[in-house]
Parts: structure tokens; sequence; C-alpha cells
């Protein structure tokens, strides 16, 4: 004969099993654990400043002007750091809106293309630190037109040409 | 003596009787550890997802594409000469820093507009347009 004894201890059970079940699930959800998948969260907003903050650079003043992007570029000799792009692009990624500044570190180059023999170069502009290959760096990158002698250029004066500013920016 | 007998007399044999009382608490269990098991399960299976989601959206170059738009677009305003110098180190520099295929056609002056062709392709994105100068 079937035995109805242990029904209650089955609906303690049920009842058990909820409870366990509903805690488990708000003590999941309450806390949230940064895992790797998140990194592009954070990797994304530096690379949107960063972008933004270049974007800013290469805007004209006015319209007889040139951009101050550009005109870094064109004044920097290849080899030579220009502290100018420092100044101004430290201070767009860095700046907050309460007192005291950011830690976002860069390095900063332009890629430029080599008619004579064929070949992309880069040139320095400027860094706030050096890379010791440790850091989780994002990359943010303008094209300019410039106009500028550059290596491997066949005249002597100044041409249009098109290079690519190339940032690398990480917290420390 | 009232409820079961622990001993009854089977014909002289003496048989332990089966307890079935607790079976439902057993299974009840049972439904308990296999869905903290699932999950287990789920929670696991979603820093994967996790990641390749986040690789996605890190892979869709927005910026790339309207970065290589707008001085390709404004290559056109140049002489041809300087054009020309452009056609040459966009491409390959492109091509050398960010690993895409970028071309774009000579800008051509069809009723007053300009035209131009405009390809980006970076192996997982692709985009093409035909610009037209207001």
């Amino acid at each position: 004969m079937l035995n109805t004894d242990g029904q209650l201890y089955t609906i303690e059970g049920f009842a058990a099993a909820l409870i366990m079940l509903i805690t488990a699930y708000m003590v999941v959800n309450a806390t949230s654990v940064y895992t790797a998948g998140d990194t592009h969260i954070s990797d994304m907003q530096l690379e949107a400043l960063g972008t933004d903050a270049l974007r800013v650079m290469d805007t004209k003043e006015s319209l007889n002007t040139i951009s101050p992007l550009r005109n870094m570029v064109e004044s920097t000799p290849i080899g030579t750091d220009n502290t100018t792009f420092g100044a101004m692009f430290g201070n767009l990624i860095n700046n907050r809106t309460t007192s005291g500044l950011d830690h976002i570190q860069y390095t900063a180059n332009y890629s430029y293309w080599n008619i004579d023999d064929n070949s992309v170069n880069s040139a320095f502009i400027n860094a706030s630190r050096n890379l010791s290959g440790g850091e989780h760096a994002v990359r943010a990158t303008k094209w300019v037109v410039v106009e500028k002698h550059l290596p491997g250029d066949s005249a002597w004066l100044a041409q249009n040409r098109t290079v690519l500013v190339e940032v690398l920016m990480w917290r420390d | 003596m009232a409820g079961a007998e622990p001993h009854r007399s089977c014909g002289g044999a003496d048989v332990a009787r089966l307890n079935d009382d607790a079976q439902w608490i057993i299974l009840m269990g049972f439904l308990v550890s296999f869905s903290f098991f699932f999950l287990a399960l789920v929670i696991n299976q979603s820093t994967v997802v996790g990641q390749t989601t986040a690789e996605s959206v890190i892979e869709f170059p927005k910026n790339d594409i309207r970065d290589i738009r707008g001085v390709v677009i404004s290559s056109a305003d140049y002489p041809s000469s300087d054009e020309a110098r452009m056609r040459t180190d966009i491409p390959a520099i492109a091509m050398s820093r960010k690993n895409a295929v970028v071309t774009f056609s000579s800008p051509l002056e069809i009723n007053n507009h300009t035209v131009m062709n405009i390809h980006y392709n970076n192996g997982v994105t692709e985009f093409d347009e035909n610009w037209t100068s207001l």
C-alpha cells in the first residue's frame, strides 16, 4: 500500500529548495564579478577618449589656420620630441571635472610612407612614459594631411602628404 | 505494540522490513543538486559569452571607417598632384598599420558634384561607399 507519511517532508523539501535557489540567485545577482570579458568596457572608453582628443586636436581654430595636430606633425623634425603635443593631448585626456588629474599615460608617433624605398616608417612625437611592454594599452589613431618634407621625398619642398598619427594609451 | 514491529516472524526466518518513507526527500535532494549544477553551468558559460561579445565589439572598426572616409573625402579638395600622392600614402599606411585594404577612385566631376568610390576591408568588416558631394 502507498505510504503517504512523507508528504509533509516533501513539501518542506520543495520549500527548502526554493529558498536555497532564490538565495543563490539573489547573491549571484547582487555582486558583479569583473571577468576577462568585461575589460572591453574600460578599453572602449579609453579608446573613445583618445579618438575624441585627437579629433579635437585636428580641428582648425579658424579658416586660415591649420589644426594644432597638423602643426605639431609639421613642426617636429623626425627623431625629435614635441612637448606641445604632450601638453595638449595630456590635458585633454587627463582633465577631470573635479580637481586633480587622471593617470592616463600615452606614447604617440606617426606613420608615413617613404616614396623612395616603398616602406612605412614611424616617427616619434611625444610620450608621457616609456613603454615597458607590460601595459594593457589601447590604440587611438587619426589620419592627418600635412604639408611636410618627409624622408624619401624627391622634391626638397614640403608637399601635401597623409600620415597616420597613432597613440597608445593606458592607465597605471 | 503500536506502529511497525521491528521484527516479525515469517515462518521462522527474520527478514528486515524495507523502509521507503523518505524516498521523496531523496528525490528532491537530487532535484536541488541538479539545479545547482545547471546554475553553475550557466554562470560558467556567461564569462565565455562575455569574452566573445567583447571581442566582437572591439573588432568593429567604427572610428577607423569614419576616419578613413574623412581623409579620403578631404583628399578630393587637393590639386591632382597632391591627391595622387595621398592616393599612395593612404592605402599603404592603412595596409601596414591598420591591416586594412583601402582603395578609392579618383574624384570625378559629374553635374557639379564630386563623385568618389571608397572601399574598406579589414578582413572582418567591409565598407563600400559611393560618395557624392553636396
